[in-house]
């Protein structure tokens, strides 16, 4: 019953859109009217999204796509999120999130209400596009022609709080660039005011918050989850997050712009067509299979070809508009040595060059196949060492670029900053020398204090104190800039300085880590609703009274038959221990220990990063 | 785009209207050069995971490698001859490697006469040897390809590649990217 309220629902949703589409050229419609199918599709998209939701909640069997991936053993929030944890369901929440920002985008206020229209009729296009696809390559709503009573279960690696939120939220982030493509696209079809680069700002600053906090619950989920120690792995599919967000970022930063130079139009136009396309592409080569990845995903290559049929027609048809609807001649840069503008753009072309590496980087296994019919795979060293060194004078730029002024040469106090820079450098210095002396270690480390003591030093010197939220929001892009700062730190510690301990223990063994004893005290095997666990418990620093217990081991998962790790992970404000369980030996237990010195860092400035996205997007 | 719309700075005017066309149709070359590739490759119905076999019935190229854990310890490519020999390149920054490792321990169980060789590619010693601590060492012999010579002269494009010599000295199976259960069944145990 909920395959078919579902189903019809999604047709109906994407008819609707037709008739809009057609509506401008043959009935014509007022715009209160327009606006009210506009929401009527999308609640309809929502309603088609949350009918496949309840069939997973009610463990419904007879739909084929909840026989596939759930099992009524499952907690709740996995059948829930069971929902979007397969290709089918999560392209349909691709296309509820697209409605989900037109129906909002219905209701802003104080634009052109043709240019809101033509905004909203671009997104029908999208939404008609991908409804299709869902349609005749991905339907959810298949029903069995047989009754069964029994799922086959979902992937155990989704069966975790944090990834059942990250779809969701990367998702908020990828098809957020649908509204500030179509706006951008609308834009180049009207070219009359500016307004349109305002609207932009807000939805681009919505996107790239959510993108953000998408990435980060991605590899968060990665560290303690695949239990290799690490967060970021240079993944195909964790490079294709990383795309959008750096060429997002690049827009974010022009539209800032625009406040003091009208000049860089064309630019945020191509931006705004770039991200998206992005965002399509990576949809693209993650649900076509096409590159090898540790996140595991199906591959059907007439999926592949349709969605990049889309990708031809989105990119193909945004850039194609922008060759003939050139926006109007604005006046030319103002690019002195060193102002505001010339930094920005810069950087802009910065961050430019490293997505394109990061794009060839990614692709390139594709073409050499082709041409050569040879497999290759490019990981971490392509891209430590070419992206790395490329973002470093953008994050050098970064840390003074604030306090540039919009029209002339001239640095406020550049003397104290010169001072503290050198100050810095020293301080830095010795402190590598006493640890080993490392060079990324000692460029990240210089780079990122620098860039959080320029921006505090810029917020003390350019503004007086007050605690209101008028203050807040101008300090905002110094926020950003100290959040960005504390990431590098983390960033650099954890990857520079990570130190690693191998153990070979039986149950009852004390062994040290860093001066503090800690005790193995036993293996214990429990049945969960779906699982077998094994873990380790450990108490760290058992000399003192209150010592930690950490939990490390491994989850078996009887219905898929599938074996997880689970890392045990003590958290501390300036390190992580990070415990992983390896297999026994003659009654010794194989136990690896990592310290991960500031990674919390990480998170931290993330979460800054995040706060200030919040605090720009309410601010005009 | 940005740079180029300070004409009167850098072009004269004619010949920057040339270059400024140039400069925007770039994304849209970009976007066939990609579609290209993208839909030949999907067209040409290639399994991500099965790759092509350019070196199939050739010699073993010869080699001479030195032991991970005994720099006296030396392998040439008269070592292996007169048995089946499982050639692993691998390294320890290499993910999908880590997805096909524990197949080795299954290979090595069900064929203790086959000798498995692992060439490890490019990597620091410390590393390797931790790699091979923590996930286990499945191989008979680790050489290592410090500077990737050994790899340049199998043809080795990407990590993990896998290949079967046979008694005689050929290649008689050739592997890109991680090998799975099903390849293991198919398409490596029939050869043994």
């Amino acid at each position: 019953m909920s395959s078919l309220v579902g189903f019809f629902s999604l047709v109906f949703a994407i008819g609707i859109n037709f008739y809009l589409f057609l509506s401008r050229y043959i009935f014509k419609f007022q715009k209160q009217k327009f606006n009210l199918f506009i929401r009527l599709s999308s609640l309809l998209t929502l309603l088609s999204f949350f009918s496949l939701m309840y069939a997973y909640v009610v463990s419904d069997f007879s739909n084929y796509n909840v026989f596939q991936n759930s099992h009524s053993n499952k907690p709740l929030i996995y059948k829930i999120s069971g929902t979007w944890g397969n290709h089918e369901g999560s392209m349909l929440l691709w296309l509820s999130i697209l409605s989900i920002f037109s129906f909002f985008f219905s209701f802003t206020k104080n634009i052109d209400a043709g240019f809101q229209r033509l905004t909203l009729i671009i997104q029908s296009l999208l939404h008609i596009l991908f409804g299709l696809f869902i349609i005749f390559t991905s339907n959810p709503f298949l029903v069995n022609s047989i009754l069964i009573n029994e799922g086959l279960g979902l992937n155990p690696i989704l069966q975790d709080p944090g990834l059942a939120v990250h779809p969701p939220i990367l998702y908020a982030g990828y098809v957020g660039y649908s509204i500030v493509f179509s706006i951008a696209i609308a834009g180049l079809f009207q070219n009359t005011d500016d307004e349109w680069l305002y609207v932009a700002k807000k939805w681009s600053m919505i996107s790239w918050t959510f993108l953000t906090g998408g990435i980060a619950l991605g590899s968060y989920w990665a560290y303690y989850e695949l239990g290799w120690g690490g967060w970021w792995f240079w993944d195909p599919v964790e490079n294709i997050s990383l795309m959008p967000w750096i060429a997002g970022l690049a827009l974010v930063h022009s539209l800032m712009m625009v406040r003091g130079e009208q000049a860089i139009k064309k630019w945020i136009v191509f931006l705004s067509i770039l991200c998206f396309s992005l965002s399509v592409f990576g949809t693209f080569l993650v649900r076509s299979g096409i590159l090898t990845s540790v996140h595991s995903f199906a591959a059907d290559a007439s999926r592949g070809i349709f969605i990049l049929l889309i990708f031809f027609i989105v990119t193909g048809f945004g850039f194609l508009v922008f060759l003939l609807k050139e926006p109007n001649k604005s006046n030319p840069l103002n690019l002195l040595f060193i102002n505001k503008v010339s930094a920005l753009v810069i950087n802009n072309i910065l961050m430019i060059i490293a997505t394109l590496t990061i794009l060839l980087g990614t692709i390139y296994p594709i073409i050499i196949e082709v041409l050569y019919n040879k497999r290759i795979s490019v990981g971490g060293p392509y891209f430590n060492a070419t992206v790395i060194p490329i973002m470093i004078p953008g994050f050098l730029l970064m840390s003074i670029a604030p306090i540039l002024s919009w029209q002339t040469n001239k640095i406020n106090n550049s003397k104290k900053y010169v001072l503290a820079f050198i100050i810095l450098s020293v301080l830095v210095l010795i402190q590598s020398y006493f640890l080993d002396f490392n060079t990324w270690g000692f460029v990240g480390l210089l780079l990122g204090f620098w860039i959080i003591l320029a921006s505090i030093i810029a917020i003390f010197s350019s503004y007086k104190i007050k605690i209101n939220i008028k203050f807040f929001k101008i300090i905002n892009p110094h926020v950003a800039h100290i959040g960005v700062g504390i990431a590098i730190v983390g960033i650099t510690c954890s990857s520079v300085f990570q130190n690693e301990l191998d153990f070979n223990l039986s149950e009852g063994d004390k062994f040290n880590i860093n001066g503090k004893t800690v005790l193995f005290e036993k293996i214990e095997t429990t049945n969960q609703t779906n699982f077998q666990s094994l873990r380790g418990k450990f108490l760290f620093d058992i000399e003192k009274n209150q010592s930690k217990e950490i939990e490390a081991g491994k989850n078996y998962y009887p219905v898929s038959k599938m074996i997880t790790s689970e890392a045990g992970i003590l958290h501390q404000w300036n390190k992580d221990i990070y415990f992983i369980l390896g297999d026994q030996k003659d009654n010794e237990w194989f136990v690896k220990v990592l310290i991960n010195p500031f990674v919390s860092f990480i998170w931290l400035g993330v979460i800054i990063m995040i706060y200030s996205g919040l605090i720009a997007v309410t601010r005009r | 785009m940005a740079w180029s719309d300070n004409n009167d700075l850098f072009w004269v005017n004619s010949s920057y209207k040339k270059m400024n066309r140039i400069i925007i149709l770039t994304p849209l070359i970009i976007l066939l050069i990609i579609c290209f590739f993208s839909l030949t490759y999907l067209l040409s119905g290639k399994d991500p995971n099965k790759p092509p076999s350019a070196l199939l019935n050739k010699n073993v190229p010869s080699f001479e490698s030195t032991s991970l854990y005994d720099t006296k310890e030396i392998i040439r490519t008269t070592d292996i001859k007169n048995r089946k020999t499982l050639i692993n390149f691998f390294a320890s920054w290499c993910s999908p490697c880590k997805i096909e490792h524990p197949l080795f321990f299954e290979i090595g169980k069900k064929y203790p006469e086959l000798y498995l060789l692992g060439f490890n590619h490019k990597d620091p010693t410390s590393d390797a040897k931790k790699y091979l601590e923590d996930d286990g060492n499945p191989y008979d012999f680790v050489g290592v390809d410090a500077d990737g010579l050994i790899a340049l002269e199998f043809g080795v494009f990407g990590l993990p590649e896998t290949y079967l010599i046979n008694e005689e000295g050929k290649i008689i199976f050739k592997f890109m990217g991680p090998i799975t259960k099903d390849v293991l069944k198919n398409e490596i145990e029939p050869l043994l």
